[in-house]
């Protein structure tokens, strides 16, 4: 690959600190990468703080701990609750990517839309013993319009005319256990990386990696393609490496910059005309809680008091089947693979919500690490042993919002730059442990329907879907943000990535972040435009 | 703390007698026949050097090796498989235990010569990925549906 042709690399302007004329997002990845291509492109002048670094595709590597090592968010973090990962994992409750491009550089691509009951699962479910649901403010026809647009902007296999990746090793098993069980909406995609050229990037190699950033760039993610045509505008000011640590506001209670630290240690102030914040979902809620003030004591828009709560991950979980013939699960797209029965809304299985059966595969050190966590003995090396007779799949579903799942500010830690580390608190809810048994037992069948001699069942991984920590409510007491991602008690405060989901559904986020990420942009540029912001 | 080439609190962990039963407990945690000694030896050597470094660490160490020297009533290397596994399964969750297994979850399986034994082929050198390289090459299935016919049923 000649340095021509890596899209990541690319510099941008530099405005100045005391220029409060433009817009400050905190955070690059779908959310904040799509917010500031939509608003460069429209004139609007953008300062991008990114707390990582600028990595591209030639500093990537195809080796799962060190390119962990190297792309995840490690600062500190520490953990409660029933969830298994407290136990697991207590100070990793999250895998998402600290750099230039955010988490949606180790994405996999699954790009299914929500439902239009997703929006409205108050009404859709009724009363749910300790769950917190609530209808979004915008229905599926209002986002309609903005999937088309972030579909074609990610290339979407499956849309546009875009043919859908072959069927790999993995999908094989998968695909042929789902049709024999019966199932029927059996698929490669909708997946947001390239099966044939688009948008000046490859089509993929199936070089399977994905969790290590796309060293191919076959892969839509903001650093490829958001970023690089921003900056082409001349209106994108990225820094990497700028940790923001406080939002500041005027006399009036409005936002009127941040302050950052940047990898030197020293302390910057950006003024803005607005704040934007997409730093993931517990970043997010904690830089709100961060910026608590005599004006906002208990955090910046928090007069709900449903800043961090309402924290969401996901159903999650994964079957591994191991059979007499090889698979090498590894080989190719990680994710190319859905079945989606089972995402419909059905309570005679048992549950409200729906969940999707997609592909996954890692490699041998994250299957030790992740497939049966502190399992030892024969019983975990025989699981080792079939690796290469192994196919995976994800199981991916809407989880119940609930009030007292939540990020706090840890009292007692602090992370690299003297701030209180995060605190992620979570229960799981009786809906998501009778959803993820079905899904394990739906999952199970899937395999044994091909022949699996074992099946294991697997607990979450480290969540990589992070939502509704700041969400979006008609009313202002229920939620941190209105129909536009802007915060109910600070008008040129917004949120901008899946912290402002109201509710989870069953997709994978990244699809319906970059959508709001595009309507929001529109609501931003508008405002400005009548002289609101 | 000041250590010396020649003082006990210095040399147990690193002795060839410690690396030795270290290596036996890795090969009873996480017990793969086809394995040669290498990995193990490999991962425990991590292990220890890291220890080098962690006054508490090689403490816990030093002391799990003579507890698990003791608890199945006879020297670990002269138990069989069966009350080597006793032993760790009577330990499990202690503080030694744990610093052991997870070191060894991330060291064994994180080695080249370990992938190629389970047959994990991990990243192609040339860049090219698997397309050529056998991504669809499972013959023992058909091949399924790759696009959803009746998705119009299911996508709202």
């Amino acid at each position: 690959m000649s340095a021509t042709e890596i899209r990541g690399r690319f510099d941008t302007a530099s405005f100045d600190e005391d220029d409060s004329d433009v817009v400050v997002i905190v955070g690059s990845g779908p959310g904040g990468g799509t917010l500031a291509h939509e608003l460069c492109e429209r004139g609007i002048r953008c300062v991008v703080l990114e707390a990582g670094p600028h990595l591209t595709a030639e500093d990537y590597v195809q080796d799962e701990w060190e390119a962990f090592n190297q792309m995840a968010w490690l600062d500190p973090r520490t953990t409660s609750g029933s969830f298994r990962l407290a136990k697991d994992f207590p100070n990793l409750p999250a895998w998402t990517v600290k750099a230039v491009g955010g988490t949606a550089t180790h994405w996999a691509g699954a790009t299914p839309r929500f439902k239009a009951h997703e929006f409205k699962t108050a009404s859709t479910y009724g009363e749910v013993d300790g769950a917190s649901l609530l209808d979004w403010p915008i229905s599926l026809e209002d986002l309609e319009p903005y999937y088309d647009r972030a579909e074609e902007k990610m290339g979407v296999t499956h849309k546009g005319g875009r043919p859908p990746l072959p069927a790999n090793n993995n999908f094989k098993v998968m695909g042929n256990g789902a049709a024999e069980l019966g199932y029927r909406h059996i698929a490669t995609g909708p997946y947001a990386t390239n099966s044939v050229p688009f948008d000046g990037r490859p089509a993929t190699v199936q070089d399977g990696f994905n969790f290590q950033g796309d060293k191919q760039e076959s892969k839509w993610s903001p650093l490829v393609s958001e970023l690089p045509k921003a900056a082409l505008t001349g209106n994108l000011d990225l820094r990497a490496s700028s940790h923001v640590c406080q939002i500041t506001h005027d006399a009036r209670g409005r936002a009127d910059g941040v302050l950052y630290v940047d990898e030197d240690g020293a302390l910057h102030r950006q003024k803005a005309r607005a704040v934007c914040v997409a730093g993931n979902a517990i970043e997010t809620a904690r830089l709100l809680l961060l910026s608590d003030s005599p004006l906002f004591p208990d955090g910046l828009a928090n007069s709900s008091g449903q800043v961090g709560r309402n924290y969401m991950r996901h159903l999650t979980a994964s079957v591994y089947g191991s059979f007499d013939k090889e698979v090498h699960m590894y080989r190719g797209e990680t994710m190319a693979g859905v079945v989606a029965d089972e995402s419909r809304h059905d309570t005679d299985r048992g549950f409200a919500g729906g969940y999707y059966m997609q592909l996954i595969s890692l490699g041998v050190p994250f299957m030790a690490a992740f497939v049966d966590p502190g399992g030892w003995g024969p019983d975990f090396t025989r699981i080792m042993d079939d690796y290469a007779s192994t196919a995976g799949m994800w199981l991916v579903g809407e989880d119940m919002p609930q009030s007292t799942n939540r990020v706090t500010l840890d009292g007692g830690m602090t992370d690299a730059h003297g701030l209180p580390v995060p605190h992620v608190h979570f229960d799981d809810h009786q809906n998501d442990l009778a959803m993820r048994e079905h899904a394990w037992t739906q999952g199970t069948k899937v395999y044994e329907a091909v022949g699996a001699k074992n099946v294991k069942r697997t607990p979450p991984y480290p969540s990589t879907h992070n939502i509704g920590t700041c969400r979006m409510s008609a009313r202002p007491e229920d939620g941190v943000v209105n129909e536009w991602g802007q915060a109910h008690d600070v008008p040129n405060l917004f949120v901008s990535d899946g912290s402002q989901f109201t509710t989870g559904a069953a997709a994978n986020p990244t699809l319906t972040i970059v959508a709001l990420g595009i309507r929001q942009a529109e609501h931003i540029a508008s405002e400005i435009g009548r002289g609101a912001l | 703390m000041a250590t010396t080439e020649t003082g006990t609190a210095a040399t147990t962990l690193t002795s060839q007698a410690s690396l030795a039963l270290l290596k036996d407990v890795a090969r009873a945690m996480f017990p793969h026949p086809s394995f040669p000694d290498a990995p193990y030896e490999h991962a425990v050597g991590t292990i220890v050097a890291a220890a080098e470094a962690d006054l508490r660490v090689r403490a816990q160490l030093e002391q799990g090796l003579r507890d698990v020297d003791v608890v199945g009533g006879a020297p670990f290397a002269d138990l069989d498989d069966a009350a080597r596994l006793d032993v760790l399964r009577s330990i499990e969750g202690t503080a030694f235990f744990e610093h052991v297994r997870t070191r060894l979850v991330t060291g064994l399986y994180d080695q080249a010569p370990v992938w190629d034994l389970l047959g994990y082929q991990g990243p192609c050198p040339d860049g090219n990925g698997y397309l050529e390289r056998g991504f669809d090459d499972l013959d023992w299935l058909p091949d399924p549906q790759i696009e959803d016919p009746a998705r119009e049923e299911i996508v709202r």
